[in-house]
């Protein structure tokens, strides 16, 4: 199951990434954590079949690519239009995933983004499916944190 | 006159004034009504997005920016109409969930709008916005509608007749 739901998010991301920012080569590889200074971190809920959260964690550098491929515009800073524009991005990949989940019996739906504070997350409680990807990408690295319990 | 920093990168500037940079080919469904819609969609998105991020003072900046919201909160609800209206006479399976995505994108869009009066134009408000539409535009024509495209293709029915 963790090794199926680690490929479902990787392949959305990857879907994702060629379809909006026409990044088609991008490669994963398991991690225990990730440890990068300067980061963005979007928190989404996931309610239903799996019940907890996924946290994606952009370093600002990958954020900033990101936005400049997708507006063609410069950007210098993090501001509240780059965290929008990311959190919607983690949104579609998590609305992606929920779509090949469907088609495994696997009803879920997700919760609006948040912003975290770098860090600053609580990894207090137990999961059953746990585990990071490390996503690189020509643009810069970025990783998906599982958290998620299997309910029913 | 608004100062902007917005334009065509290349490698080492910017070139000013170039417009619908955000527009690529690949988002042609082949649907000239709503190919036609979509840039014209995505020419405001950039106008907007030009004037969100040029460097002026914000209060020059608004009597603009509420002009080109004003538009686009028409322009979103003709576009998705006329875009509906194509999908039922393609009969396509997929209209109720698009129609929702469509709902759910004017709510947001009106709300956003009667915030962003009640704060007395907020530009971190507005920022917030741009930021998300930008995202959530790019997606929305270049995967969902794209879908529909496929659907037209794979049953020969193009709906331009």
């Amino acid at each position: 199951m963790i090794d199926k739901l680690y490929k479902t998010f990787v392949d959305a991301t990857q879907n994702v990434f060629s379809l909006m920012l026409n990044l088609s080569e991008i490669s994963d590889h398991p991690l225990e954590s990730f440890e990068c200074e300067d980061v963005l971190e979007v928190a989404i809920g996931f309610v239903g079949d799996l019940d907890g959260e996924v946290i994606y964690r952009f370093p600002i550098s990958t954020s900033l690519n990101m936005v400049e491929i997708m507006s063609g515009m410069q950007f210098e800073q993090v501001d509240a239009f780059v965290t929008s524009a990311i959190s919607e991005i983690s949104n579609i990949i998590s609305g992606n995933v929920l779509n090949a989940l469907s088609s495994s019996d696997l009803q879920c739906n997700i919760l609006t983004p948040v912003l975290l504070k770098p860090y600053e997350n609580s990894e207090d409680k137990e999961y059953d499916l746990k585990t990071h990807t490390c996503i690189n990408t020509s643009i810069g690295e970025l990783c998906i944190e599982i958290r998620l319990n299997r309910i029913g | 006159m608004l100062k902007t920093k917005v334009g065509v990168k290349t490698k080492n500037n910017y070139k000013k004034g170039v417009n619908n940079m955000l527009w690529k080919d690949k988002y042609e469904l082949g649907v000239p009504l709503i190919d036609t819609q979509h840039k014209e969609l995505f020419r405001r998105v950039e106008s907007f997005m030009q004037v969100l991020r040029a460097e002026d003072n914000w209060d020059e900046k608004i009597p603009q920016l509420n002009e080109t919201l004003e538009f686009m909160k028409r322009y979103v609800v003709e576009h998705f109409r006329a875009e509906e209206e194509y999908q039922q006479s393609i009969n396509y399976p997929g209209y109720e969930a698009h129609k929702e995505v469509h709902n759910g994108m004017v709510d947001y869009v009106k709300e956003v709008s009667k915030q962003y009066e009640n704060s007395n134009y907020d530009e971190q408000l507005m920022q917030q916005f741009g930021g998300r539409l930008l995202a959530w535009l790019i997606n929305h024509v270049a995967a969902e509608d794209q879908r529909i495209a496929d659907y037209a293709l794979k049953k020969g029915v193009n709906g331009n007749d």
